[in-house]
């Protein structure tokens, strides 16, 4: 397992909302989700996921629901509010502008 | 489910549900948790490496928690109310700690609330009166800038020429004689002129206003009383028209009653219309207090250059005839605090070092309890307590101390106010407004909470500071402390002893001008004079032969019958007494009439005036043949006044001495010809007969002043003065002072008297200057004690700190002397830096208070050298008490104290 990269601040919200967008999730699932869509470069330990999802929770932007998971233990899954959809759409754009100017720059040097 | 709802509702459920969410908190963790071991186990570690690495990987869960908690907005609640309840209860756990800090910062508030109690009554709230800061003083003003009171002539045409005020009246006010009334009494009664009312926007609660026509020479007498008086002596009624009020003769009918919260000028029982006093047609009769309402919308600059204006043309076109060449106008409510808003300034400066004094005490105590608690405090911040959950839970701590000693403070500061009275001087303006309201309560919570987040973030501060797990793992086996506690003490320590010098010099100076005062020499004998104040019994402005011979005749049946009493010794008649009441004698220019004839009119005075070497400026005093004699006056030259002298006799004067040096400096005075006809109205001149010695007329505070004495068998008692018979007596007051009553109640049964003692009428003088100092000294010593206190207490936690060191000293070979000088040495450097600030501030400070000194400078040498010594004694000896006591134990159990 290569060393985990850092995550640029603010692109884990991005990165939750993408996910949960898609389906309903558990913290543990969206870190491993994380994990294995980035190609096992990005990995999220708990002690920033947790606190990230409770802001986003606390900001309206994802909503969370105890359930039962695939392991039949109850598990709390959280989805994407109708505001959170609003601000994944911005912050999507939001990104791609950036990692656009980034890698401009980069490759110009 | 809009957003801010769904917000709401989950900061609701962390707050109130806490259980719940705390629950869930672990819950989704501890999911998270077993599934990373599912995934270890799955890799094919054994149960115990998976758990193991699961482990690792979460890293710290406590903290992780806690900042999951934080981010739930509301956690601060929480961990306040939870840092309340905790604070309670440690602070119940060490009682002794909490009951003193509480006690000192009661002490510290409830003296502030007190305090800002009095200065806001007097200084800051606005006067009951409709737009009060329109309302304005004028005066005169010299060339010197000294402000004077109006003459009639200069009132007129500021009232006629000015473009800026509403209205503009005049008043003045003398105690007088009532009757008419349920009893006779000595009231203050103000003739005021028109607009009075109405330039201060009040209307009669009862009754009407004056009618023009009352507002002229020989109207109709009438008066309007205070509610107090009709309450009191006119009981109440509500038909005005059967009361009539007899006054210097006159009977005035009662047309109005004012409301009860109408108290100006202050204590004035009456109202009279001023236009029934003939106008005077000089302009250096200074006569009138002089108030306006400025028009809307002009401001007191625009009104003042108005009124300089109209001062410079009359200055132009009269010239030395007056005194004005400019006119000062300054708002009503700062002209009525005048001198007492410094008084009460420095006492709130006073009482805001005692506060920062009590919160040093505090905070010593809090810092001998922060380093006692220096392993709690560690253990809390590895369980994960961030520094800011630590700050505030100092800052609860504090908060809880705060408000314990404010309610006590309160509590304090309402018996407080209940005694004021007895402290503050009568003349101290609105003083019966003094209340504990809302904005007293407001300042009461704002210094609790400026003292709480001090003291909370002193003590926070001091407890970050250094490393916490350095404390944990050195344990208890910590020899002097740190160093930065030990320089926060010294830190301390100075403060306190700083601050306090500012105060003890303060109280101080004022002490040594107080005493510098009573030692002033008056130029009379004041013990055992009883002195009897009553009114004349004679017609304002009258000055016929036939009113003064009848007063002279009924003067002497009193004067030869007080006489006649057993034990009295001499008696003699006044129309003010010096010093307690001097302020009362009027003071005018007279002429120096070397062979000329005197002035029939005033464009003749005008004409001899011109001539400055014939003008003279003085004090003008009735006497009685006895007076001198009565009050132990010295006589330099000359004779005194004599039974020889009436009213067919040339009329004479006394003057003082330094009204001789002053006019006469080469010349003998007696046998001079002056003329003082412009005081009251007698054109007759007088002849100086002798000079007496000098008297502090006008208050001990003030240089002995010019003053004629006239004669009251020539001259008369007139209105204008507080007629005053003084006796000399050693023998028991109480019997002389019956039969006194009882011979003007034979006599004169209309006249009330007022029978007092001269010490006494000192006292109510000396009580302006006393109650600061009071007040002050009182502070002075609450602060030292505090600061003795204070000091004691830091040098005893410093020395018990250092009881290893001092143990290991002492086993190899250090003498008990040697540790006590080590203590000793290091509170000593402490002390003398702590005073050389407290003597810079003091240096700084002082000259604030320059104007409430008398006969001291405020960089008084000897105040500054006795203060210094006294608090570095008081001091050296709470340091000395510790200190031997560090030096009195056994080495060994010393090396082994913890």
């Amino acid at each position: 397992m290569s060393k985990p990269t850092d995550l640029v601040q603010g692109t884990l919200d991005l990165l939750i909302l993408k996910i949960v967008d898609r389906e309903p999730m558990h913290g543990w699932a969206i870190a491993q989700r994380i994990h294995r869509m980035s190609d096992e470069v990005l990995q999220v330990g708990q002690s920033a996921l947790y606190p990230a999802l409770h802001k986003l929770e606390q900001q309206g932007w994802i909503e969370a629901e105890w359930k039962v998971s695939e392991n039949n233990r109850r598990a709390k899954y959280y989805s994407l509010t109708r505001d959170g959809k609003k601000a994944l759409a911005k912050e999507a754009v939001q990104w791609e502008r950036l990692s656009a100017a980034i890698s401009l720059i980069v490759r110009s040097a | 489910m809009s957003r801010l709802f769904r917000q709401l509702r989950l900061r609701f459920r962390s707050l109130f549900r806490r259980g719940r969410v705390e629950q869930e908190l672990n819950e989704e963790l501890q999911y998270h948790l077993d599934r990373q071991i599912e995934e270890g186990l799955a890799n094919g570690l054994t149960p115990k490496e998976a758990r193991y690495a699961a482990l690792r990987s979460l890293g710290a869960v406590a903290q992780n928690k806690e900042e999951c908690r934080d981010l739930r907005r509301v956690s601060w609640i929480e961990d306040m109310v939870q840092d309340l309840r905790y604070s309670a209860r440690t602070l119940r756990k060490s009682p002794g700690f909490s009951i003193v800090a509480i006690l000192m910062l009661a002490l510290g508030i409830g003296a502030s609330t007190v305090i800002f109690s009095v200065v806001d009554a007097v200084l800051l709230r606005p006067l009951p009166y409709p737009n009060p800061q329109q309302i304005v003083r004028v005066w005169e003003q010299t060339p010197k800038g000294n402000r004077i009171s109006l003459a009639d002539q200069n009132f007129d045409d500021f009232r006629t020429q000015n473009t800026t005020f509403a209205d503009l009246a005049v008043y003045n006010y003398r105690l007088q004689s009532v009757s008419g009334g349920s009893e006779p009494v000595r009231v203050k009664v103000a003739a005021v002129s028109k607009g009075f009312f109405k330039a201060l926007g009040i209307e009669p609660l009862n009754g009407r206003n004056f009618a023009p026509d009352e507002q002229r020479l020989h109207g109709a007498p009438v008066a309007i009383v205070s509610y107090h008086y009709w309450q009191q002596y006119l009981g109440g009624s509500s038909d005005l028209s059967k009361f009539h009020l007899t006054m210097n003769g006159s009977v005035y009918s009662v047309i109005g009653v004012m409301p009860e919260t109408f108290d100006f000028p202050h204590s004035v029982a009456i109202w009279i219309p001023g236009e029934l006093y003939p106008k005077l047609h000089s302009r250096t009769a200074h006569n009138w207090q002089c108030l306006g309402r400025i028009r809307e919308g002009m401001t007191l600059a625009q009104a003042r250059a108005n009124l300089s204006t109209i001062a410079r043309r009359i200055k132009d076109q009269y010239g030395n005839d007056v005194h004005l060449n400019d006119a000062a106008v300054v708002s009503l409510s700062d002209a009525m605090v005048g001198e007492m808003r410094t008084a009460l300034l420095t006492l709130l400066g006073a009482v805001g070092l005692l506060l920062v004094v009590a919160c040093a005490n505090v905070a010593g105590l809090l810092l001998a309890r922060a380093s006692a608690r220096r392993k709690e405090l560690a253990v809390r911040v590895a369980l994960g307590a961030g520094r800011g959950r630590l700050v505030r839970h100092f800052l609860a701590e504090s908060f809880v101390l705060s408000f314990a000693g404010s309610l006590l403070g309160i509590l304090i500061a309402v018996w407080g106010i209940k005694i004021l009275p007895l402290v503050l001087p009568e003349n101290l303006p609105r003083q019966e407004n003094i209340v504990i309201n809302i904005s007293v309560l407001l300042f009461a919570l704002a210094v609790t909470i400026a003292v709480a987040f001090s003291l909370g973030l002193f003590a926070a501060w001091r407890a970050g500071e250094g490393d916490l797990q350095e404390a944990l793992i050195a344990g208890s086996r910590s020899h002097t402390g740190s160093s930065a506690s030990q320089r926060m003490r010294s830190f301390l320590v100075i403060g306190e002893i700083a601050t306090t010098i500012v105060i003890l010099i303060g109280a101080g100076l004022l002490g040594r001008s107080f005493l510098r005062l009573i030692s002033t020499n008056p130029g009379f004998n004041p013990q055992n004079l009883i002195t009897v104040e009553f009114s004349p019994p004679v017609s304002m402005g009258q000055t016929e032969q036939s009113t003064i011979v009848r007063q002279a005749g009924l003067m002497k049946e009193i004067l030869t019958r007080l006489r006649a009493i057993p034990g009295v010794e001499t008696v003699g008649l006044t129309s003010g007494i010096p010093a307690a009441a001097g302020d009362n004698l009027p003071e005018g220019d007279f002429l120096i009439l070397n062979g000329q004839k005197p002035p029939a009119n005033s464009n003749e005075w005008a004409g001899i005036a011109q001539n400055s070497s014939q003008v003279g400026h003085a004090l003008y005093a009735v006497a009685g043949e006895e007076y001198m004699r009565t009050l132990g006056i010295a006589l330099i030259r000359g004779r005194m006044f004599s039974e020889q002298d009436d009213w067919n006799s040339p009329h004479v004067a006394m003057i003082s001495e330094t009204l001789a040096r002053q006019r006469w400096p080469n010349q003998d005075p007696v046998g001079q010809i002056i003329f003082f006809g412009n005081m009251d109205g007698d054109l007759k001149p007088l002849t100086i007969v002798g000079i007496a010695g000098d008297v502090r007329a006008r208050g001990l505070n003030r240089p002995p002043g010019a003053v004629i004495y006239v004669h009251y068998r020539q001259r008369g008692m007139k209105a204008n003065s507080s007629p005053t018979i003084v006796m000399r007596s050693a023998a028991p007051m109480g019997e002389i002072v019956s039969s006194a009553r009882g011979i003007f109640h034979d006599l004169a049964p209309d006249v009330p008297v007022k029978v007092s003692t001269f010490a006494n009428e000192m006292g109510g003088w000396l009580a302006d200057r006393r109650f600061l100092l009071l007040l002050v000294g009182l502070f002075a010593a609450t602060a030292l004690v505090l600061a003795a206190a204070g000091i004691y207490g830091i040098v005893a936690f410093s020395a018990t700190r250092r009881i290893q060191e001092f143990g290991i000293r002492l086993a190899i070979g250090a003498t008990e002397g040697d540790v006590l000088r080590l203590v000793l040495r290091q509170a000593a450097i402490l002390i003398a830096a702590g005073v050389g600030l407290g003597l810079l501030g003091s240096a700084m400070l002082s000259r604030f208070i320059a104007s409430l000194l008398y006969g001291v400078s405020s960089l008084d040498l000897l105040t500054f050298a006795t203060v210094s010594l006294l608090l570095s004694a008081v001091a050296l000896v709470a340091s000395y008490i510790p200190a031997r006591r560090a030096t009195k134990i056994d080495p060994l159990s010393a090396l082994r104290y913890e």
